[in-house]
């Protein structure tokens, strides 16, 4: 095709036992920023490894600027000028943002490294490209994320030979508010006549930024679409899995049976304080904030992995005080964190050891294991879960990330536990296994639990939750009922666009 | 636990992150108020003259902590330096008694050396072994095979370089002191200086963005155990111009104060982690601290105690003000 | 080893499995070959025996290096276990009975100073069990005035049977070593603890979040571990009738090594009982062989360090063969 930054065609490419790209074809066109989507597993990664030059198709043609080219190898397409925004920031900490954006391509003078060239430049591209002043001698680590993703970009276009970036999940880490920095970046990159291939889960930003976008299901291309607009968003999803998911969140009739939790003046003495909580058992309770709310902070020292210095905490009404995580644990109040390949399992383990990891004395006798009574707990929730693979003694780190948020959702079923915090549930989550997701959270409240959930979507939180409580700057800024609030409504509540108590009026 | 650094702090160096440094400071100022002697240029020189060898395997360590990154189980490490010191050592003494010219003994040294980093390198980047056990089983396995070169015993050299190695001023300055400082210079230069010491540093700083940089991750590495061996085969000169010869036992030492200086280093500088000024640093503090003591009239058997408590002290003084930060 | 060979296994394979193990019988092989009376039963026996107090600290060792961390000072918390033997019968009298539990009182007195470093203060464990080493050493060094022993040459026959009597014909201190390795494989490996233990190990942040006390478990390993290398330093005092200031030091890297050996040779990498108990006959087999073929005493130094490298990258390759 004549114009085409990069097309692929017709390629196939099969792992043993798997096919992994069935006939998928993608072009991009300078100047473009093309979006690329589809659920974990419809071949996206696998694309861009075989564009990287990483995989070699077993079948199809590739051409660059128009030109077909018999193989892709990493250095080739380096020289072509293709460029990869890997979703992982993979950025030295105690490096400076000069060192960064130049590492592995220095420049060199007379005397060694151009220090001072280096730093001019990097801080000019920063600024004048990617829109954002940052001095050059600044440490990585005191970058906020949104920083840190520009540095990143920054790296692969120093040298000015880019023609076509490829943004894998480029927002994945970022909060909601930062997203927009790295949108006008890429934006300006587009002005630049760079082709731009954009790879993500979140639909509302492909719908936003996108000019075209490719839809991959099952390893094929079902779907080019060349007008994009707000409304595109139920097109692509039903293109994605093939069916409508208009039940992507669950019905919201349910009654509240009693307090479950509630919480008053609560404070770290630090980032957040005078808290106070209610929440109803059989209900979710959303809470929602900005990065810097204290809504994070507040998550971790409900659940006493971070020290709370005022205010009083009671479960079905008895006093409890939580001072680290296994006193919450042991006060049947449980947590679902948000970095769940840190936090939340143990990697290394299996499905069957993280999942009765908090339930080891059920199946012991004498402090000794019965590894086969373990293994049925876990095979039970493996079943109620429909956790894949369906194998107690597979291996956590090899599970995909739905799978393994429900890993972790097994073992505190298993416990049985009287209160859920969930921290941004479906945080890297594709879109059939949130939908997936969103059902057990329900089911939990649906069978007397206190669900907290999270999170920094206001999809979600508008989508699940019976009522909302607004994080703002370390304080509670008011709760909304979910009943009738729209998502642009709590937007506008989180910002502080709109005074949450007029929008409680409102609603009510 | 799941912490997440907020995006609006930006971190600058303050005072908090001087403490360690500042204790180690306060203890030398007590000694020299409370042993006059200790202010002296000779005392002063001496203390340097002592802390040559350790300057240089600390200079070493150094490279390979960056390489690897600071954990030091997981991370980079090499324990195996303080051996390539005795090995360098020995066969230059075995060579030199047998009458082979210096140059050609200190050929065959460096070779032996090269073979050591080389192995080193093999082992953690060919068969992936952590850093630590393998140089801590290559360490036992040089410090044999020396001990058979060497047939366990002590060798007195006298030849006129290595002597002047203890013994000459250059303008005034002791040779060793003045050659020292230029190695060390040297290796600054090669590893914040040029691309490679870059590279090194990436690779150590976090693997995946090197990787990712294009870098060749575990040449990089490899070759910071090169570097570490060469530190070795130098320091090998200056253990024989401190002893006057090739003398068993040295290496167990050794490779304790390098620990001990690297890492207590790695306290002194604001960011905490390892550097090759703080290893230098942490290698010339440490020796004074000994000579102070004993200049000091405080008994010998007294000196692991005071530095195990310095360890526990500084390495926990970092850890609480990096806490309270 | 709780590798299993499934059925399909191709020759090529099979050494990729049990390569160590096939290097453990060639040795054996060799030795046997080399010197008939490496096979006499008297001289197996003395393998085992001589083996005892390194199998007791490669235990304790392998604890530690399961909470994720290392431990440097388990000779110190030898040395003071039998120290504080030693001197609780020379100076204070005290029966054979009284004398193992103040030697056991020494032994956790290094247990827990490691324990305030590491959970107190936060400091890595190599570096707290570092300085452990250093401050125990001096201790020692000041204690002794300089590093001479401690002997007694009247100890009671009690104490002296430690190392010296038998059980039913079993050497004592083998029974000892192998009820210790009992004990710590039902821990390790079949108990619940053993489960937080390797959870632990394997992603700290997890196991905090999954409510396990985390920080309880440290101190109580921290702990055990110094009695458990305290019983090593009854049997060597028992052994040799004296107290030898800082002679802990001498089993430091060999448990080290064995530990490790072990790890690699378990199907996922972790540190185990079993595995530890191979590595230690191993380097127990090697030292004694060696000793067989009549060597100098540098050369067999040489060739078992030699040896221990060549074997830990045997074992590590053979296990990242096993995962790809």
């Amino acid at each position: 095709m004549p114009g085409d930054a990069f097309s692929l065609a017709g390629i196939v490419k099969t792992f043993p036992g798997v096919h992994a790209l069935d006939g998928a074809s993608l072009s991009i066109r300078p100047g473009e920023i093309h979006g690329l989507v589809g659920e974990n597993g419809a071949g996206k990664s696998t694309i861009i490894k075989i564009l990287a030059g990483v995989y070699r198709p077993d079948q199809g043609t590739v051409s660059i600027n128009a030109e077909p080219v018999p193989s892709l190898t990493p250095t080739f397409v380096h020289k072509a000028g293709v460029r990869f925004i890997h979703q992982e920031l993979h950025l030295v900490p105690h490096f400076t943002v000069t060192e960064s954006v130049f590492m592995g391509q220095e420049l060199t003078g007379r005397l060694g490294l151009a220090k001072r060239d280096m730093r001019k430049k990097a801080e000019a591209f920063l600024r004048n490209i990617l829109g954002i002043d940052l001095p050059g001698n600044l440490l990585v680590r005191d970058l906020g994320t949104a920083e840190r993703k520009l540095v990143q970009i920054a790296r692969a276009l120093i040298d000015g030979k880019a023609k076509t970036v490829v943004f894998d999940e480029p927002t994945a880490p970022l909060a909601s508010d930062e997203v927009e920095t790295v949108m006008k970046a890429i934006n300006a990159l587009k002005a630049e006549g760079i082709a731009i291939l954009y790879v993500s889960h979140y639909l509302s930003e492909v719908t936003d930024i996108c000019d075209r976008v490719t839809v991959f299901r099952q390893g094929k291309t079902v779907g080019v679409f060349d007008q994009i607009d707000a409304d595109s968003s139920g097109d692509l999803i039903y293109a994605m899995v093939g069916r409508n998911l208009t039940d992507m969140f669950p019905q919201k009739d349910r009654k509240s049976r009693g307090i479950g939790l509630e919480v008053s003046g609560f404070g770290d003495g630090e980032r957040f304080e005078g808290v106070s909580l209610k929440i109803q058992r059989g209900q979710i309770l959303g809470i929602a904030g900005l990065i810097g709310s204290g809504r994070e902070e507040l998550v971790e020292a409900l659940y006493g992995l971070r020290s709370a210095k005022s205010g009083s905490m009671r479960i079905e009404g008895e006093v409890t005080r939580i001072r680290n995580a296994a006193q919450a644990v042991r006060a049947g109040l449980v947590l679902v964190p948000r970095d769940r390949r840190n936090a939340g399992l143990v990697l290394p383990m299996t499905v069957s050891e993280n999942v009765t990891l908090a339930i080891l004395e059920r199946n012991s006798r004498f402090s000794l294991e019965d590894r086969n009574a373990a293994r049925k707990t876990a095979a039970e929730q493996i079943g109620a879960l429909d956790i894949r693979p369906p194998n107690p003694d597979a291996v956590t780190r090899f599970l995909s990330g739905g799978n393994q948020q429900k890993v972790v959702l097994a073992r505190w079923l298993a416990k049985t536990a009287r209160v859920f915090i969930f921290d941004e549930p479906t945080l890297g989550v594709d879109i059939g296994a949130k939908a997936e997701i969103y059902r057990l959270i329900e089911n939990l409240a649906r069978d007397g639990a206190a669900v907290i959930v999270s999170s920094s979507d206001p999809v979600e939180l508008v989508g699940i939750c019976d009522r909302i409580a607004i994080m703002m700057r370390g304080r509670m800024a008011g709760e909304l009922s979910a009943t009738d609030l729209t998502v642009d409504g709590l937007v506008a509540a989180t910002t502080g666009a709109a005074d949450v108590g007029t929008l409680a009026d409102a609603v009510a | 636990m799941p912490s997440h650094s907020s995006a609006s702090v930006r971190f600058s160096p303050n005072l908090t992150g001087y403490i360690p440094l500042t204790i180690f400071l306060g203890v030398l100022v007590y000694i020299s108020l409370n042993a006059p002697n200790f202010v002296t240029m000779r005392n002063l020189e001496l203390v340097l003259m002592q802390s040559l060898p350790v300057v240089l395997v600390c200079a070493g360590l150094a490279a390979v902590v960056m390489a690897g990154g600071d954990d030091v189980v997981s991370g980079g490490i090499d324990l195996s330096i303080p051996a390539t010191a005795v090995l360098s050592a020995g066969v230059t003494a075995q060579m030199l008694t047998a009458g082979w010219p210096l140059a050609l003994c200190s050929a065959a040294a460096l070779a032996a050396c090269l073979v050591v980093g080389a192995v080193n390198a093999l082992l953690v980047t060919r068969m992936g072994m952590t850093p630590l056990l393998a140089t801590l089983a290559m360490f036992v396995a040089v410090v044999g095979v020396n001990n058979v070169i060497t047939e366990s015993r002590r060798i007195n050299v006298d030849h006129t370089w290595i002597v002047a190695l203890r013994s000459q001023d250059v303008v005034g300055v002791p040779l060793g002191i003045t050659l020292t400082a230029a190695i060390v210079t040297l290796i600054f230069f090669l590893l914040h200086l040029t691309r490679f010491g870059l590279g090194l540093q990436a690779v150590g700083g976090s693997r995946d963005a090197a990787e990712t940089s294009g870098l060749n991750v575990s040449r990089l590495f490899a070759m910071s155990f090169v570097v570490a061996a060469l530190t070795g085969f130098l320091c090998g000169f200056f253990l024989l111009a401190r002893g006057a010869g090739s003398s068993p036992g040295v290496q167990d030492n050794l490779m304790l104060e390098m620990v001990l200086a690297t890492f207590v280093g790695a306290a002194f500088s604001p960011r905490r982690v390892v550097t090759l000024w703080g290893a230098v640093l942490g290698a010339v503090l440490v020796t004074a601290i000994s000579i102070g003591f004993k200049s000091m009239g405080v008994n010998v058997f007294w000196t692991g105690l005071i530095k195990g408590s310095l360890i526990v002290v500084v390495v926990a003084l970092a850890a609480v003000s990096n806490r309270v930060r | 080893m709780t590798t299993t060979l499934t059925g399909s296994a191709s020759v090529g394979n099979a050494i990729m499995r049990f390569g160590f193990l096939i290097v453990f019988l060639a040795f054996f092989v060799l030795f046997a070959a080399w010197n008939p009376v490496f096979l006499q039963g008297g001289n197996l026996s003395n393998i085992i025996e001589g083996s005892a107090v390194l199998m007791i600290v490669a235990l304790g060792m392998t604890l530690i290096v399961a909470t994720g961390g290392i431990d440097l000072s388990v000779g110190i918390a030898l040395d003071f276990g039998a120290a504080f033997a030693v001197v609780a019968m020379k100076s204070y009298g005290m029966d054979w009975f009284g004398a193992m539990c103040a030697g056991l009182i020494g032994g956790s007195v290094v247990g827990i100073f490691n324990s305030v470093l590491v959970v107190g203060l936060g400091i890595s464990p190599f570096l707290a069990t570092l300085s452990t080493f250093f401050i125990g050493s001096s201790v020692q060094r000041i204690f002794t005035n300089g590093g001479g022993p401690i002997s007694h040459r009247r100890m009671p026959e009690e104490f002296r049977n430690l190392a010296l009597g038998d059980i039913y014909g079993i050497p004592t201190e083998a029974v000892v070593a192998f009820g210790l390795t009992v004990i710590y494989f039902l821990i390790l490996e079949r108990s619940i603890w053993g489960r937080r233990i390797h959870a632990m190990g394997m992603q700290r942040s997890a196991a905090i979040v999954a409510g396990i006390r985390v920080n309880r478990i440290l101190i109580t390993c921290y702990v055990v571990v110094g009695v458990t290398c305290a019983v090593g330093g009854l049997i060597a005092a028992a052994n040799i009738r004296m107290f030898t200031p800082l002679s802990g030091f001498s089993y430091l890297l060999d448990a080290i090594a064995a530990v490790f050996i072990g790890a690699a040779l378990h199907p996922r990498g972790r540190p185990n009982v079993p595995g530890t108990v191979l590595g230690v006959l191993f380097l127990g087999m090697v030292a004694n062989g060696l000793n067989l073929m009549g060597l100098n005493f540098n050369t067999k130094d040489a060739l078992q360090g030699i040896i221990l490298v060549s074997a830990l990258a045997l074992a590590v390759a053979q296990q990242k063969m096993r995962r790809s």
